[in-house]
């Protein structure tokens, strides 16, 4: 602590010159040293960042904030580079997932990758041969099976959650807010001890089922929050003119909540359609293309990438981020629609959202 | 005016209900039951269906099925199935994760909610929940391929400057640091930390203004607000979105597969050391060999997995809940 008299803080006036050159110093000086500590020395730019910036970061960001700020400013700083230097770390961990994703995929993928399917494809086969059409269609077959399944008993669950007056519904939140947390494993696990007990075979549609457990909680969390966004009174309204509940709900919530209860479904899928746990557990892989969900052997993107994970030649790997760059694509697709359509709905729910949190 | 009807108890009310109108409406009313009272068949179902197939093993092995430490199964051999290597193995990996996951959900809750624009923020979120979405498949792949070579670098160096802490230190240097506990903890984090912020984030975000602008107003700088104002009153959320981290880090499984080396002698927290274990992960492992008797430890195992994380989730979501007044209709 020095013995100067501290700086008189004067919010409302401009901050001075000096004081903006300092935190501008203390910006830039930490990543300036760094990056010449790594030029220079040869030292490991990973470790650098950790070992040598950060530390630096916090003891300029600190001299400053006493300076300019006294002994209050020395803490936030610190808190401020710590915050940041946190955030930053999971952006760079996010970015690093789909950049290293979308370089190594793309050299991958062609046309011919996305619909031949896998016949006669060895570890060692080149790119030119094979791809993961029929992998391709599998996913969409078996999630496509889970979304008719799931997709109107969740809602069906999020009317009751919502319209009804039963005393049970605390209990229904609580089980399905339970059930969210399944591991995806256990629910492989569950339909296997079905196919087991009832002696059936491994097909795509024990696929589906084993899915079903794990997008049907989400489906129904985010279509109770779409309910849930309409207005209670138009549901009134609609009461007090007369309408039973099911076409109250029918014609007014409804429609009302329709891009909201899209959303539900596309999260759902998003949520299911990367599973891999369950589909090692309850489908045979295929090489060739099965369009029948009901019998034999069926392929899916995640059980392809896993299969070619575990190989120890490039072309192989090669395939592995290739299919894993088209379930990545799936995945953000059905995302950014849901975003899409929830953006919509927000803007039209503003007011009435500002006013509620006020 | 007349003072007597204020007299009366109001017992005579009329009831206002909007309850089922006609047939239309009671099987409306009663379809939708039908579904919401699903969940609770499927949980039991899930849990029959389990203990039915389960039962021979958990018969033949006692006790000793959770707290035993091996796993025999050979041709030849007396099946010996005991799974707690493989339990210890997913708390020492959940715990690492969210160890690490905690200050980053935090830092970005903090960040999302007090530091940025309502534009930025909302680029965040979207991030964030972006993150949650990738599948654990992909995280997988790039834990195998792009974090793991990076990741061996920091437990080198870990280990060379910080040996003489008992977690760091490792036995035998060539039998280390690939396929640790330490990357699998990391990978659990990056799987984690969404739902932790999302959780963290939505407390923040509701936390009363007023009290905030008034400790500002007091004197409060940004450290003292957070610590004395910030934290305090949405520790309780807080602690439950870590909870719902650890319930989801416990149920990873393929993700744990690829980048952990998964060996049944009990790695009791030597973090660098290349073995660990995990109950998803070893049912995974073991599944493709594994005969119809050994079939029935790994449901045995499922089970074990399913009440763990049940319990779990239950906890959280309760502490949760009780922390959010407001989302309750």
């Amino acid at each position: 602590m020095s013995f100067a008299p501290r700086p008189l803080v004067q919010p409302w006036k401009r901050a001075n010159n000096a004081r903006t050159f300092l935190i501008l110093l203390a910006s830039v000086m930490p990543a300036v040293i760094t990056a010449l500590a790594v030029l220079l020395t040869g030292f490991d730019a990973n470790l650098a960042v950790i070992v040598v910036f950060l530390p630096l970061q916090i003891v300029a960001a600190g001299l400053v904030g006493l300076r300019a700020f006294g002994k209050r400013g020395f803490g936030d700083a610190l808190l401020v580079v710590v915050t940041i230097f946190f955030s930053a770390f999971v952006l760079v961990l996010l970015l690093s997932v789909f950049l290293s994703v979308i370089t190594e995929g793309s050299k991958a993928i062609s046309l011919q990758f996305l619909t031949q399917n896998n016949i006669y494809i060895s570890n060692t086969t080149s790119l030119d041969y094979g791809g993961v059409g029929n992998a391709i269609l599998g996913t969409i077959l078996i999630v496509g099976i889970t979304t008719v399944l799931a997709v109107p008993l969740g809602i069906a669950m999020a009317v009751y959650l919502t319209q009804s007056q039963s005393k049970l519904r605390g209990m229904v939140r609580t089980v399905t807010q339970a059930l969210s947390g399944l591991p995806s494993v256990v629910s492989g696990l569950f339909v296997l001890s079905i196919i087991v007990t009832f002696g059936f075979s491994k097909s795509g549609i024990f696929g589906s089922l084993a899915l079903f457990p794990l997008m049907l909680p989400t489906v129904a969390r985010v279509a109770e929050e779409a309910l849930k966004l309409v207005p209670a009174d138009l549901r009134l309204a609609a009461l007090a003119l007369g309408a039973p509940n099911y076409k109250a709900f029918f014609q007014v919530i409804l429609p009302a909540a329709k891009s909201g209860l899209i959303t539900a479904l596309l999260l759902g899928l998003a949520r299911v359609i990367g599973e891999t746990a369950p589909l090692l557990l309850t489908v045979n892989v295929n090489n060739g293309t099965s369009w029948d969900p009901f019998n034999g052997p069926m392929e899916t993107l995640p059980a392809y990438v896993y299969g070619y994970l575990s190989s120890s030649f490039s072309s192989a790997h090669q395939r592995a981020w290739g299919a894993g760059l088209v379930l990545l694509i799936l995945v953000g697709v059905l995302f950014g629609l849901a975003r899409f359509l929830g953006r919509a709905k927000s803007l039209k729910s503003k007011p009435t959202k500002q006013k509620a949190s006020k | 005016m007349s003072d007597t009807s204020v007299d009366k108890p109001v017992a005579a009310r009329r009831k206002l209900s909007a309850g089922p109108l006609g047939t239309g409406d009671k099987w409306f009313f009663r379809t939708t039951s039908i579904a919401a009272y699903f969940s609770f068949v499927l949980v039991a179902l899930v849990l029959v269906f389990l203990f039915l197939k389960a039962w021979p093993a958990l018969q033949t092995q006692g006790v000793d099925f959770i707290f035993g430490t091996k796993w025999v199964a050979e041709d030849g051999q007396p099946l010996i199935m005991q799974i707690g290597p493989m339990i210890y193995g997913s708390l020492l990996i959940a715990l690492v994760g969210v160890l690490i996951a905690t200050p980053m959900a935090i830092s970005l809750a903090y960040m999302i909610v007090f530091m940025l624009g309502t534009r930025l923020a909302k680029v965040a979120t979207t991030l964030i929940d972006l993150l949650a979405a990738l599948p654990s498949v992909i995280i997988g792949l790039w834990g195998f391929y792009v974090f793991t070579p990076v990741a061996i670098n920091w437990e080198t160096t870990l280990h060379h400057y910080l040996a003489w802490i008992p977690i760091f230190q490792v036995e035998n240097v060539d039998n280390a640091f690939r396929g640790s506990p330490f990357i699998a903890g990391w990978i659990v984090a990056v799987m984690i930390v969404p739902i932790v912020t999302s959780v963290t984030r939505e407390i923040f975000s509701q936390l009363d203004r007023d009290l905030i602008n008034g400790a500002i107003a007091l004197g409060g700088s940004r450290l003292s607000v957070f610590r004395k104002v910030i934290l305090p009153t949405s520790s309780g959320g807080v602690v439950g979105g870590v909870l719902l981290g650890l319930g989801r880090a416990l149920g990873e499984t393929v993700a744990i597969f690829y980048v952990l080396q998964i060996s049944f002698d009990i790695n009791w927290g030597n973090l660098l050391e290349s073995h660990g274990g995990g109950v998803a992960s070893w049912i995974l492992a073991r599944f493709g060999e594994a005969t119809p008797d050994e079939i029935s430890g790994l449901m045995a195992a499922g089970l074990v997995l399913f009440v763990i994380t049940l319990i779990v989730n239950f906890v959280a979501n309760t502490i949760v809940n009780r922390s959010q007044p407001w989302r309750k209709i």
